[in-house]
C-alpha cells in the first residue's frame, strides 16, 4: 500500500542532516520511537508517553480544556497582531477600529476572530468548569488543580472585561462603566476598587491605559502562568479523572514510605502522586499518535470555526464613545448581565454576597465535599446531591443571563425581544 | 497500531486542513475584494481611453491601485473619500457621473488642503460608499444633502459675510427674525427655556429639524415649543442654519479665512473696532480723525490698505494707532470704505440711533420676538397660562409698569408661571431672568422701546 504523500515527504525530510538535527527521533515507526518522540521533544515531553483509553473518549471530557487553550493560543496570535496597530488613547482608539476596518489587510478579520474566540473562550472555560464539575474531577487528589481552574475562569472573564473597553465606542465606554459601577456596591472597598480600576471617577484616558495594560501585558502573563500550572498539574495529578474500574489508579507514594536500601532513579523520588505508567498495559495506549493527533485534531477544529465566525460575522463596533449621551439601557458584557439583574433587585445583595458567596464556594468546593465516590463519571449516583445543588445555581445564572441580555429594555423595564420597544422620549 | 486506524486520522487531517485553507482562502478573498478598487480600474481604463500619446498611455497603465487619502492633522481628519472620487481635481472629469465627478469651487477650495467631509461630513475614514456616505448604524454624521451644502460654510466663514452663501445668511435671518433666541441659547446668547443650539447641527438630521419646526410635540413629546409658521423657503433656509451649528471651530489656516474681504465685513469691522470714536461718518461720530464721507474719492484703496497696516507710513506723525489688521480685515475695511458712499450705512451705526431704536434692535437680537410676537404685538399659545394661554402681549407694559420694575422684570424673569388649573401641567414657556446676559444699558434701551410700543392716543386702561 502506498503511503500517504505527506508522510513521504517528511520521511524525507527527517533523514536530511538538517531534518535529523532537528527531531532526534523520526516519524515513530516502533513503540519504543513512540515513547522516544514523546519523552525527546519538548513541546510533547509535558504530555506522558502512555495514555489510559479513557481519556481519550471525546464524549467524556469533549476537549473543553483544550479548546480554551488553543483559544487562548488564537486570541494571543490575533492580539498581538492587532496590537501593531492599536494607540491606547481616547483620541485615536476608536480611528484604529476604522481603519483595521477600511485600509488593513485581513485588520477587520484579525480583529472579528479576537472578539468571537473570547467570547468563546468564556463559554467553553465555563463548560470544562461544569464538566470537571458533573464528574467529580475536582475530588483528591486533584483539589488544587480545581482552584486554579477558578482562577483562570475569574481570568478569562478579566480578560473579557478590560479587553472590552479597548475600542473605544458606546457599546465599550458604557458596558465598562455599568460593570464598574456594579464593582462599587462592594461594602467598604467597592468605591476605592472603581476608583483604582478607572485611575478616576469615571471612564476615561486613564481608564483605558489601565484597562490596556491590564490586558495586554499584566492578565495574559498570570493567565499564561497558570494555565502552564495547570496543565501541568493535570499530568502530575495522574492523569485525566476516571473511574476505578478504568484501571491505572493514581499510586500515592510517600518518601518516608520507600525502602532506604536501594538507588533511586529521579521519577521515584517526585513526591506527592504520579501516574504509574504500565501498570495495566491493556488499558494504555500510546500518547503517539492517539493523543497527538487528536489534540491536533481538535486544533484544526477550533482554528476552523473561528475563521469561520471571524469572515462571515463582523464584530460589534457602535459610535465613538460619548460620555453624555448614555445608552438606554446601558448594559455590562452579556456575561455580567446576570450580575446586573441582580443588582437591578438589590445592588447589596445581587453586587456583592451573591457573587461573593459563589465564588468563595467554587473556591472551597473541594474541601467542602467529602463524599469520595463518583469520580471519573458523568451525573453519577452518588453525587445526585451535589449535582442537583450545581445545576440549580448553573440555571438561575443561565436564565438572569438571559433576562438581562434579552428581556430588558429602555430603564431596565421587562422588554420581550420580539415585540418593538416602546418610544423614548427623548429628553432635551 | 494498525494502518487503518493511522489513515482515519490522514483522513481528518485532511478534511480539517482542506477546511482551514478553504476559509482562510475565502477570508484572503473576502478581505482583498473590496469596491474601491473597481471605481480605480475603470478610472485607469478612462485615462487610457483618453491617452493620446504613447507617453500618456503609459503613464495611465502604470496609475497605481491603492487607497487615497487626504491627511488633515489640524481638522483632525483623514479624508479617503478620493479613493473612489479620483477625478475631484481634474477640470476635465466635470460633467462625469460620479464617483469620477470633477469638483467644482475647487480653486477656493483646494482638495489636498480641505479634504471633503469638513463640508460635506460623512465618514471620512471608510472606504465603502455606503460607511463613507454615513447612512449606516452607528455612524451619526450621514452626508449634508446637497440642498443643505451652505450650512458648512458657517464653520470659517462668518453668515452674513459671505456672498457665495446666501442660503446661510438667509437662514440666520429668519433665526434672528423668528425670536429663537427668546428660549435657545446660542454662542452664548439667549434663553434657557429649549436646549442650546451650539451643536444641534451635529445632534440632528435634517429631516429631525424641519419636522420639529412645524409640529416640535411630535419629535419630541412634551415640547412646550409652539409650532412654527415657516414657508417653504424660510424653512429650508432656518434647517441649513441650524444644521451649520456644529460647535466646530476651524483652527490655523482655516480660521485665518473667517473675514472674506467684503463690503458687510467692513462694515462689522468698522463698528467692531471702534472707528466712529475718531471719525465720522454723515456727521455722527468722533472729530479726532477726520470725517470719512469721501474718502473713496480722496483716497486711493493701496493708500488706504498701507493705512491700515501702518499708518505712521502714510501719514506721519498721526494719532491713529496701529490696530494689527489681518490682510483680510484690511482689505474688507477698504472695499467697506471705497464703497461707502454708495451706500446708506450712517443709519445702521449704533451711536446714530436713538433709545427706542437701539431698543428694537435688542428686542430682535435677543429673541424677545419669540414669544411676544413681532413688535411686542401678541404672544405665541402657552398651553395653562392664566392669561388666556397665552404669552402676554407687550403693547400696554406702560400701563402696568414703571421704567424701574419692567427693567427689574426683565433681569430677573418669572420662573412660575400662574396656571389657569392647577391640576394641568405647568405653562411650558416663562420668562428668563436677562441679568447677565443682556448688558445693562441695553435693557434700557429695551425698557424705553417697550414703553413706546403703546398706541399712540390711546388712553390707559386703568
Amino acid at each position: 500500500m502506498k503511503e500517504f504523500l505527506p508522510k513521504r515527504i517528511w520521511q524525507w525530510f527527517e533523514r536530511t542532516r538538517v531534518g535529523r538535527s532537528i527531531f532526534r527521533v523520526g516519524l515513530p515507526q516502533s513503540n519504543l520511537e513512540r515513547a522516544q518522540a514523546m519523552v525527546s521533544s519538548f513541546l510533547l515531553h509535558m504530555q506522558p508517553a502512555k495514555v489510559n483509553r479513557h481519556s481519550l473518549r471525546a464524549s467524556y471530557s469533549f476537549g473543553l480544556g483544550l479548546i480554551s487553550l488553543y483559544l487562548f493560543l488564537i486570541l494571543t496570535f490575533t492580539g498581538v497582531l492587532l496590537m501593531f496597530y492599536y494607540v491606547p488613547s481616547t483620541d485615536h482608539a476608536y480611528n484604529v477600529m476604522k481603519d483595521l476596518q477600511f485600509v488593513v489587510s485581513a485588520g477587520l478579520i484579525m480583529r472579528n476572530m479576537h472578539r468571537w474566540a473570547a467570547h468563546l473562550m468564556v463559554i467553553f472555560v465555563l463548560l470544562h468548569m461544569c464538566r470537571v464539575f458533573y464528574t467529580g474531577a475536582y475530588k483528591r487528589p486533584r483539589e488544587f488543580n480545581w482552584v486554579l481552574g477558578v482562577g483562570l475562569f475569574l481570568l478569562t472573564l478579566g480578560l473579557s472585561f478590560t479587553g472590552y473597553l479597548l475600542p473605544w465606542d458606546q457599546l465599550a465606554y458604557w458596558a465598562i462603566t455599568v460593570g464598574t459601577n456594579i464593582a462599587a456596591y462592594a461594602p467598604y472597598i467597592g468605591p476605592e476598587l472603581k476608583y483604582v480600576m478607572l485611575g478616576g471617577n469615571a471612564v476615561g484616558q486613564e481608564a483605558l491605559i489601565r484597562f490596556y495594560a491590564l490586558h495586554v501585558i499584566v492578565l495574559p502573563a498570570i493567565a499564561g502562568f497558570l494555565i502552564a500550572v495547570h496543565i501541568w498539574r493535570v499530568r502530575k495529578d495522574g492523569g485525566l479523572s476516571r473511574p476505578d474500574e478504568a484501571g491505572d489508579t493514581v499510586q500515592q507514594v510517600e518518601l518516608s514510605q520507600l525502602p532506604t536500601s536501594k538507588t533511586y532513579g529521579l521519577m521515584e523520588l517526585a513526591r506527592g502522586t504520579t501516574p504509574q505508567v504500565g501498570r495495566n498495559p491493556e488499558d494504555e495506549v500510546f500518547a503517539w499518535p492517539h493523543l497527538i493527533f487528536r489534540e491536533l485534531l481538535l486544533f484544526l477544529l477550533v482554528v476552523a470555526a473561528v475563521l469561520f465566525l471571524a469572515v462571515f460575522w463582523n464584530a460589534p463596533l457602535e459610535e465613538l464613545a460619548n460620555p453624555v449621551h448614555p445608552p438606554n439601557p446601558a448594559k455590562a458584557p452579556w456575561y455580567f448581565l446576570g450580575l446586573q439583574e441582580l443588582v437591578s433587585y438589590s445592588a447589596f445583595w445581587g453586587g456583592v454576597v451573591v457573587p461573593g458567596v459563589l465564588v468563595l464556594a467554587l473556591v472551597l468546593l473541594p474541601y467542602l465535599d467529602h463524599n469520595r465516590k463518583g469520580v471519573g463519571r458523568w451525573f453519577a449516583r452518588d453525587r445526585v446531591v451535589a449535582n442537583t445543588i450545581f445545576t440549580v445555581c448553573l440555571v438561575i445564572a443561565i436564565v438572569l443571563t438571559i433576562i438581562g441580555t434579552l428581556f430588558r429594555g429602555p430603564n431596565w423595564s421587562w422588554q420581550e425581544p420580539w415585540k418593538k420597544p416602546p418610544a423614548v422620549t427623548e429628553s432635551h | 497500531m494498525t494502518k487503518d486506524s493511522l489513515r482515519k486520522f490522514y483522513v481528518w487531517f485532511t478534511v480539517l486542513g482542506l477546511l482551514v485553507g478553504g476559509l482562510v482562502v475565502l477570508g484572503y478573498y473576502r478581505d482583498e475584494d473590496r469596491e474601491w478598487k473597481d471605481y480605480q480600474r475603470k478610472y485607469a481604463q478612462e485615462e487610457i481611453r483618453r491617452a493620446s500619446n504613447p507617453q500618456q498611455r503609459a503613464l495611465a497603465e502604470r496609475i497605481p491601485i491603492q487607497i487615497r487619502q487626504i491627511l488633515l492633522p489640524d481638522l483632525n481628519r483623514v479624508d479617503r473619500c478620493t479613493t473612489c472620487h479620483l477625478a475631484v481635481d481634474d477640470p476635465s472629469y466635470g460633467g462625469y457621473p460620479q464617483p469620477l465627478a470633477y469638483h467644482p469651487l475647487h480653486e477656493q477650495h483646494p482638495v489636498e488642503k480641505f479634504g471633503c467631509t469638513v463640508c460635506h461630513r460623512g465618514q471620512g475614514r471608510a472606504t465603502t460608499a455606503a460607511d463613507a456616505h454615513g447612512n449606516v448604524p452607528h455612524w451619526d454624521d450621514a452626508m449634508l444633502p446637497l440642498k443643505y451644502i451652505q450650512a458648512s460654510c458657517g464653520k470659517c466663514h462668518q453668515a452674513a459675510d459671505n456672498p457665495g452663501a446666501p442660503e446661510l445668511a438667509r437662514g440666520q435671518q429668519v433665526f434672528e427674525e423668528s425670536g429663537c433666541r427668546g428660549c435657545h441659547k446660542l454662542a452664548g446668547v439667549g434663553g434657557l427655556i429649549g436646549p442650546e443650539l451650539d451643536k444641534v447641527g451635529a445632534r440632528r438630521s435634517p429631516g429631525w429639524l424641519k419636522e420639529h419646526f412645524l409640529s416640535p410635540g411630535t419629535v419630541t413629546p412634551g415640547s412646550g415649543m409652539p409650532p412654527q409658521k415657516f414657508s417653504e423657503p424660510d424653512l429650508d433656509a432656518i434647517t441649513l442654519f441650524m444644521l451649520s451649528q456644529v460647535g466646530e471651530t476651524t483652527p490655523g489656516y482655516y480660521a485665518s479665512m473667517k473675514v472674506i474681504p467684503g463690503v458687510a465685513a467692513g462694515q462689522r469691522l468698522f463698528q467692531e473696532k471702534g472707528c466712529i470714536g475718531c471719525h465720522s461718518i454723515a456727521g455722527k461720530g468722533g472729530t479726532i480723525g477726520p470725517a470719512l464721507d469721501d474718502v473713496g474719492s480722496r483716497r486711493s484703496p493701496e493708500w488706504m490698505m498701507q493705512h491700515f497696516r501702518e499708518p505712521q507710513a502714510v501719514t506721519s506723525g498721526t494719532v491713529m494707532p496701529k490696530f494689527g489688521f489681518t490682510e483680510e480685515e484690511a482689505r474688507a475695511l477698504t472695499d467697506f470704505l471705497v464703497h461707502l458712499h454708495e451706500q446708506n450705512v450712517a443709519s445702521s451705526l449704533p451711536s446714530a440711533m436713538n433709545p427706542v431704536e437701539r431698543g428694537h434692535e435688542v428686542y430682535r437680537n435677543y429673541g424677545c420676538a419669540g414669544c411676544h410676537g413681532p413688535e411686542g404685538k401678541g404672544g405665541v399659545p402657552n398651553p395653562n397660562a392664566k392669561t388666556a394661554q397665552l404669552v402676554p402681549d407687550l403693547i400696554h407694559v406702560a400701563d402696568g409698569y414703571t421704567n424701574d420694575e419692567l427693567k427689574e422684570r426683565i433681569l430677573k424673569g418669572q420662573r412660575e408661571i400662574t396656571p389657569l388649573d392647577p391640576n394641568r401641567p405647568q405653562p411650558p414657556l416663562y420668562m428668563p431672568a436677562w441679568g447677565g446676559i443682556i448688558k445693562d444699558a441695553q435693557v434700557d434701551d429695551l425698557v424705553a422701546y417697550l414703553m413706546s410700543l403703546k398706541p399712540k392716543g390711546e388712553e390707559s386702561g386703568f
